[in-house]
């Protein structure tokens, strides 16, 4: 027969001994540690990625809140700065105000003081007028006194209230 | 088949008579069971004994084991798993092989109990192939008839018998097949239950007369499979062997027409070489070809077993 065609059963179990032996050693030996490690260092590979791809977002997430905080502090101090401009406008208008109503009644109040001293004084020439229309009059009742005498005595009194 | 492999083949024995037939057989098949390596006594009617393809299935597995087992343990002692040298080749294969040939065909639940099998059938049959592209014990005979000058019957003497490709011998080539056969049954019974499994052979459902015919034909496919890898595998390799060594023949043939050697080594400058050098280009790819075709429809056999669609 050809040996092209030979049948050997002998190298058939040869062949299924070698590479049965040969898959069980490698199997073993390295395709299972292998394997193992390949797919290990894959799953970490991912978990880094999908790691750092969380690290962008979060980070991006807190730039965007931290440009929001920025941006609200800025509207929040012009606001404050507005609030204070005009109560510091509103605190000067009410002082002016103020100042300008205590000024008018210490105005008032001296006038009205003025009015009362001069009404005051008024009374009092009028009161001394009488004591001495009073005192000339019993003067002149006292002794008696002609008309000429009246006349000049009356002249010496209005000469006197000249004199007040 | 004593006649081709008792008589000494070298063509320069016997210059007056070349007969490139016998010469090409004698150098693509197996070194014969009545001149074995190591002689083994029968068991149950089978002879064991140690022949050049055995020796060859031999030296590849240890020579696959040895390259594999070193570098990865070395590559696993790292506290960082960084691929070194031969290690790079060799986990670009694995993940070839996991993620292009096992996972696409027996899904992801089944990858990591198919893929050592499927890996060892690639780099086994690939090993196994390429050895016989290099011309090793070609080498050795060139030594031992100018130099060394072993006995006939020594062990070198005996070893440059028969052809190097063990996977160009259907017989090694059906070992493997097996392989695969039964791979596929253990896969869908894994998968599918032993029931379920040959239940699956068969679409369900069917008129009672149509299994008549359809289960035969099932079972004839199942045992195709394997005969068809048997016989791809083999006579790729064999025939490109043959190819190579008919062109390298005409070196021969011409200088016996001659009866001139210079004619003869002429023919072989301006022709034979340079066509057997192409066809050596072309067997390169045909041994990875070949490698990839069996394990990737071993892979295709084990998915079709786990997934029946019926």
């Amino acid at each position: 027969m050809n040996p092209l065609v030979q049948p050997d059963p002998g190298l058939f179990i040869w062949t299924i001994v070698t590479f049965l032996t040969l898959l069980a050693l490698l199997t073993k030996f390295a395709w299972k540690p292998l394997l193992a490690a390949l797919q290990e260092r894959q799953d970490r590979i991912r978990a880094s990625l999908d790691d750092a791809k969380r690290a962008t977002e979060e980070m991006e997430r807190l730039r965007r809140e931290s440009a929001e905080i920025i941006r609200q502090a800025h509207v929040e101090a012009a606001a404050i700065v507005t609030s204070i401009r005009a109560d510091g406008e509103r605190l000067r208008e009410e002082m002016k105000g103020k100042a300008r109503a205590e000024a008018a009644a210490i105005v008032a109040a001296a006038e009205r003081q003025i009015q009362a001293e001069a009404l005051r004084a008024r009374h009092e020439v009028r009161r001394e007028a009488v004591e001495l229309s009073v005192a000339i009059a019993s003067k002149l009742l006292r002794r008696n006194i002609s008309v000429e005498d009246n006349r000049v005595m009356i002249d010496e009194m209005i000469g006197s209230l000249g004199r007040h | 088949m004593v006649d081709y492999v008792s008589q000494d083949h070298a063509p320069a024995a016997h210059p007056e008579s070349f007969d490139a037939g016998k010469v090409i057989i004698e150098h693509v098949s197996n070194s014969g069971l009545d001149h074995p390596l190591i002689h083994f006594p029968l068991v149950f009617g089978i002879d064991l004994s140690v022949t050049k393809h055995v020796m060859m299935l031999w030296i590849v597995a240890l020579v696959i084991l040895v390259v594999t087992i070193v570098s990865v343990r070395r590559y696993l002692r790292q506290d960082r798993l960084v691929p070194t040298g031969f290690m790079n080749a060799l986990e670009a294969v694995v993940l070839f092989v996991r993620d292009s040939m096992v996972e696409p065909n027996v899904g992801r639940k089944w990858t990591s109990v198919w893929t050592p099998l499927v890996l060892t059938f690639f780099l086994f049959i690939l090993c196994a192939n390429a050895i016989g592209l290099i011309p090793i014990f070609e080498v050795a005979g060139l030594l031992d008839r100018f130099v060394l000058h072993t006995d006939h019957e020594s062990f070198l003497n005996r070893a440059l018998h028969g052809g190097a490709t063990a996977t160009a011998n259907f017989n090694v080539t059906a070992g493997l097949a097996i392989i695969t056969f039964f791979a596929v049954i253990l896969a869908g019974t894994k998968a599918n239950g032993f029931i379920q499994h040959w239940k699956n052979l068969v679409p369900s459902g069917l008129a009672w007369p149509i299994y008549i015919l359809l289960i035969p034909i099932e079972l004839m496919g199942m045992l195709v499979r394997p005969f068809a890898l048997t016989m791809r595998l083999a006579a790729n390799m064999t025939g490109g062997h043959i190819a190579i060594l008919a062109i390298l023949s005409f070196v021969f043939l011409f200088a016996e027409m001659a009866g001139q050697s210079f004619v003869g080594i002429g023919v072989g400058l301006a022709f034979s070489v340079p066509i057997a050098v192409a066809i050596t280009a072309l067997e390169m790819i045909v041994v990875l070809v070949q490698a990839y075709v069996f394990a990737l429809l071993s892979a295709v056999f084990i998915g079709m077993a786990i997934h029946a669609h019926h």
